[in-house]
């Protein structure tokens, strides 16, 4: 069986001489929810930027990216990017139409979905986020928690088969955090969440990978890595408060 | 706040005029002022015909009138000044009050209606009127990225601010200079990174 993510040897140099990732490699399985963890500048938004192939395929880049057996190449993107619904960390990049509709439209337009097949996706998707009558809202009005939820109905409403979250939950309020959370808890497809959110990583992901200048540092079951001090002080985290207080019977 | 220049009262005050279709008011508004562009300088008629439709429209459309003021003010040097150099010119003396009414007519006429019509209403009516679609899409995006530079403006103008302890004149203009050069190094980023955003989603 195809893994859902396949990353092998994965190195990536900016153009200005940064050197993004080193060697990556790991296998993400169909249904799987893995968290990415590691401190800020590790290398875990350029990863997620890789996986529906945005970062331009010249010098500096080594390695293989395969989404569901099919190679991330100039030639596959439609292909991948119908798989891959990437959540971008700052709303105001991804909602870049006037009102939340034609946003979460705008996918299954581009993927040439008829007319009423478009508003049917989009209202599935508004509904699925909560945001069932926003439609008609401009999306620079929005609250934060608000532009959140509308970003990921603009992904789901193009049925991806993995959703890749940069930071979901950064500067959301904790009600917003929660509903966010119960949004994601909902969501059967396969799960690869960038964040400092490690409460939202217990709770979520089975699995967690650490990044720490631009290589694979750990990659394991959530309990054991996040249980482990010295790694998780290593590379810039901590022991969220969710393990160190657990209920000994709970 | 610089967003009171940019913002429109559309989205706070449902009103007759705002529940009209856009197409109609874009209509109205565009025979209003080719209509006052085209009248002779005589055509008094007209212009009181003009200022009574519009005394009505804001009228019914709750517009407050010291905000179209305001906004009248704002947009109305450029033309303004062109009419007072034509005051100024021996031989074209005359004309600039013409200049003025109409100047006037049209820019409360633009004000009302962009006011009381939402964007998406003026982007479907472009798309009737089979605008080119590059178009439309390069307005669309220029709307909607106005307000994150004006707040992103606002955020490192009061940033500055809170670090700026002395008052001097040259102090502001070099800050100001940085400022802006900012702004466009972030826009340029911020492009860089709506473009992904759209190719994430199938843009092609």
């Amino acid at each position: 069986m195809n893994a859902a993510i396949e990353v092998t040897g994965l190195s990536y140099r900016y153009h200005d001489g940064t050197e993004a990732l080193r060697g990556v490699s790991f296998r993400v399985a169909p249904g799987e929810c893995v968290g990415l963890l590691g401190p800020n500048g590790s290398g875990k938004s350029t990863l997620l930027l890789h996986l529906n192939g945005l970062l331009p395929e010249k010098a500096g880049w080594d390695g293989a990216v395969r989404i569901l057996g099919h190679a991330v190449t100039p030639e596959n993107l439609e292909t991948i990017r119908r798989q891959v619904g990437l959540v971008f960390q700052d709303p105001d990049d991804q909602l870049f139409c006037p009102t939340i509709a034609e946003d979460v439209a705008f996918g299954p337009q581009q993927l040439g979905l008829s007319e009423a097949a478009v508003k049917e996706r989009a209202e599935k998707a508004l509904a699925q986020t909560g945001l069932a009558g926003f439609g008609h809202r401009a999306t620079h009005h929005l609250s934060h928690g608000e532009k959140r939820r509308a970003c990921l109905a603009g992904v789901l409403a193009c049925e991806p088969s993995i959703l890749a979250l940069d930071e979901p939950t950064s500067d959301l309020d904790p009600r917003g955090r929660r509903e966010f959370k119960a949004l994601l808890q909902g969501i059967a497809a396969t799960k690869l969440i960038a964040t400092h959110d490690l409460e939202l990583v217990v709770e979520l992901c089975s699995r967690a990978i650490v990044l720490d200048h631009g290589a694979v540092v750990a990659d394991g079951p959530v309990t054991e890595l996040l249980n482990d001090e010295a790694l998780m002080l290593a590379h810039g985290l901590e022991r969220p408060h969710i393990l160190r207080h657990k209920h000994p019977h709970g | 706040m610089i967003d009171d220049w940019v913002g429109h009262y559309h989205s706070r005050r449902e009103s007759v005029v705002s529940r009209l279709p856009a197409g109609l008011k874009l209509g109205v508004a565009l025979g209003m002022i080719v209509g006052t562009v085209l009248a002779p300088p005589g055509a008094i008629g007209w212009y009181v015909s003009m200022a009574v439709v519009l005394g009505l429209t804001v009228a019914l459309s709750r517009v407050p009138v010291l905000f179209l003021l305001k906004r009248l003010a704002w947009l109305s040097p450029f033309v303004l000044g062109v009419a007072l150099v034509n005051a100024l010119q021996p031989a074209a003396r005359g004309g600039w009050e013409t200049v003025a009414v109409k100047s006037t007519i049209c820019l409360l006429t633009v004000i009302v209606v962009s006011n009381t019509t939402p964007f998406s209403g003026v982007l479907h009516v472009l798309r009737e009127a089979r605008v080119p679609g590059l178009l439309i899409t390069t307005i669309a995006l220029m709307h909607r990225y106005l307000f994150v530079l004006v707040e992103e403006a606002e955020r490192m103008r009061r940033a500055r601010a809170s670090r700026t302890f002395r008052r001097g004149r040259g102090a502001r203009w070099q800050t100001l200079s940085t400022v802006v050069g900012q702004l466009f190094v972030r826009a340029s980023e911020r492009a860089e990174r709506i473009y992904d955003a759209m190719c994430a989603r199938g843009w092609k």
